[in-house]
């Protein structure tokens, strides 16, 4: 079977219609409310919802995450899937560990030595970029430009870019992460949710 | 020329995040004169002022602001493309940090004379902390009247929303950026003259301007002291005026944004940052990944301007992502992992974009795992030629000229590679670059 052909049997299939559970807590649909005031028509907040429902399905964008902005926003689930599908931030292949390392390998981080953090990671934890621990903690990511150059290395954790990055920087940063019960990926979410709205609240 | 610092005069007062504080240093001087003017005057203001976009296209700003209808018939909208996504570039981050309110009172001031009703200020999803600070200081605004409903008792309302992006290069374009805006996939949508411009047409079909973070930014300075005078800055160019901010990066011994005018020489930009770490210059990117790469004996004279870097050089200022490399950089490994940024971010839309970058980033592949073969280096400048002009956004374009910029450039370094199935860079510093399935390319 051809790569792509396999890269479809994958895909997660959609949850029945009579199936669905509404998940938003009631600050999520009071956060839902206050956006659709952002924009003339109910397709424009897709984006914003995602986020949302990253957040609210603990960082991952599972086919009921996805059923449920797709109901709430009266757009059909294909729709929605082919928009969460097509950014890199939304978690819709798998579910990420409880921290994402996103590792910039783009040209300023390469040329200042981002392969060397990226082969530290992978020996330190385990895995390879892409994967997850087995415990769930920490996945690693392989990221186009992050727009930090002038702190290459750089990777990003939840809402915080970290760098210039050394070996050792990484090892104290592990470190803290692994000490840390809170999802850094659902914090990112929540930080991007908070920024739409006025004075950080519904 | 030394720094000349305007925009980021303030920007590392805490206090210039605040309301309070930016009104201190002078601030909203340039809102309160225009909303004393006709629309008209402000928009000849920024004629005057030879602005020209400051997101990479540098398209004169005054044009897309005269384009909004005169005669208010439909709502209109204004959007900032704070989407900064180039590699190399980190400029509008650290203006959305640090100087908030500049790019909310240009907003104003550009929205006052497009009659517009509300901004979106569409901000990468990684932007977490530009945001915050926007989003502090947008509240701030909206209490004490500098937003919402009556301006400052002009009787012009502006609302100013942020959306935040979530991970795709290709929503700088700015008809991806208006689709993924209204809750699409971030594709781009036909273009003048096949299709109305975003002035006629364009958020929810509705008369919208769409401009750069650092654009808006400007506008503050050109209404307070008139376009004439922000004209005489970078006088000494062809046709770049003002100042612009230099995002500077790579073997630098100080990195971070540069504002310098128009007319300073790359040299001198280099020195700002430190100069080169490491060893000596080799070459240097001066506008972003997008744009093609100079040799060191360029950079030499290389005064920064549109004009300037086109005409002699066949590069461009871009977006002011400037990455300067020492002698350990191997140029074809920088050009195959800058492929291998554009194979990943092509929106998938049209074919020559979506086939022609995979292919490139095949053959660089190859060459860079020592298989190269004879005939690559003809190959790849084909299928630049095949992008190039062919894409249905620039996105496309973008991707093919770092790579044909870098074989016109850096020829032997190619022949080299492909020859040998090794880099011409041999050294230590070389190889602790390298990715690990490719350092066997630089050991002796």
């Amino acid at each position: 079977m051809s790569e792509l052909l396999q890269i479809g049997a994958q895909r997660p299939k959609a949850p029945e219609p009579d199936s669905l559970e509404l998940r938003f807590s009631p600050t999520a649909v009071e956060e839902l409310e206050a956006l659709k005031t952002h924009y003339p028509d109910l397709k424009s907040c897709v984006l914003p919802t995602l986020w949302i429902a990253q957040r609210e399905y603990g960082g991952h964008l599972s086919p009921e995450a996805i059923a449920e902005v797709a109901h709430r926003l009266s757009r059909s689930y294909a729709e929605v899937e082919g928009v969460a599908t097509f950014y890199s931030m939304y978690n819709t292949a798998h579910k990420p560990g409880r921290h994402l390392i996103e590792v910039c390998t783009c040209l300023s981080c390469h040329m200042c030595g981002a392969y060397r953090i990226v082969d530290h990671l992978e020996e330190k934890l385990g895995i390879k970029l892409g994967e997850t621990t087995p415990d769930g903690v920490f996945s690693i990511h392989e990221v186009e430009c992050l727009d930090a150059c002038d702190r290459a290395p750089v990777l990003q954790v939840g809402d915080q870019y970290v760098g210039p990055v050394t070996p050792e920087t990484v090892d104290e940063l592990l470190e803290r992460l692994r000490s840390n019960p809170d999802s850094t990926v659902v914090q990112l979410a929540d930080a991007v949710v908070k920024v739409h709205l006025r004075d950080g609240k519904a | 020329m030394p720094e000349t610092k305007l925009l980021f005069e303030h920007a590392h007062d805490p206090q210039f995040r605040t309301l309070d504080g930016y009104l201190a240093k002078g601030g909203y001087q340039g809102l309160k004169k225009a909303l004393g003017m006709d629309r008209q005057a402000v928009i000849d203001q920024v004629k005057a002022s030879g602005l020209r976009g400051r997101g990479g296209a540098g398209f004169p700003t005054w044009i897309k602001w005269n384009g909004i209808e005169k005669e208010k018939k439909n709502p209109h909208y204004l959007i900032c493309n704070a989407d900064e996504g180039e590699p190399g570039t980190f400029k509008d981050k650290q203006l959305m940090e640090q100087t908030p309110f500049l790019l909310i009172e240009g907003m104003t001031i550009a929205g006052y004379a497009t009659q517009a009703d509300a901004g979106y200020i569409y901000i990468r999803g990684e932007f977490v902390d530009a945001a915050r600070s926007l989003r502090q200081a947008i509240d701030q605004a909206y209490v004490q009247g500098y937003l919402g409903k009556n301006i400052l008792g002009s009787g012009y309302d502006l609302d100013l929303y942020i959306h935040m992006g979530a991970g795709s290069y290709e929503c700088g374009e700015e008809s991806a950026l208006m689709s993924s805006l209204m809750g699409e996939r971030g594709m781009p949508r036909l273009k003048f003259p096949h299709a109305p411009l975003p002035t006629v047409a364009g958020l929810w079909d509705k008369p919208t301007v769409i401009n750069n973070v650092e654009t808006y930014a400007c506008a503050p300075f050109i209404l307070d002291r008139g376009g004439e005078w922000y004209a005489t800055l970078g006088a000494s160019t062809k046709n770049s005026r003002g100042t612009k901010l230099f995002s500077v990066s790579g073997h630098v011994n100080k990195p971070g944004n540069y504002e310098i005018e128009f007319g300073t020489t790359l040299v001198e930009l280099l020195d700002m940052a430190g100069g080169i770490k490491g060893g000596k210059l080799k070459a240097c990117i001066p506008g972003g990944s997008s744009v093609p790469i100079m040799t060191a004996e360029q950079v030499e004279k290389a005064v920064i301007g549109y004009e300037e870097l086109w005409d002699d050089y066949k590069t461009m200022v871009g977006s002011g992502g400037c990455m300067f490399f020492n002698e350990h950089t191997c140029i074809v490994s920088l050009i195959w992992r800058t492929a291998q940024f554009y194979a990943m971010e092509s929106c998938g839309k049209c074919t020559p974009c979506r086939e022609g970058t995979k292919w490139m980033l095949q053959i660089l592949d190859r060459i860079v795992r020592g298989h190269g073969q004879k005939g690559d280096m003809d190959l790849l400048l084909d299928v630049t030629k095949q992008i190039d002009g062919r894409s249905f956004c620039g996105l496309g374009d973008a991707a093919a000229w770092p790579v044909a910029g870098a074989i016109r450039a850096f020829p032997e370094e190619f022949e080299h590679f492909i020859e040998h199935g090794r880099s011409m860079v041999q050294s230590e510093e070389a190889k602790a670059m390298a990715p690990r399935w490719a350092q066997p390319a630089f050991s002796h």
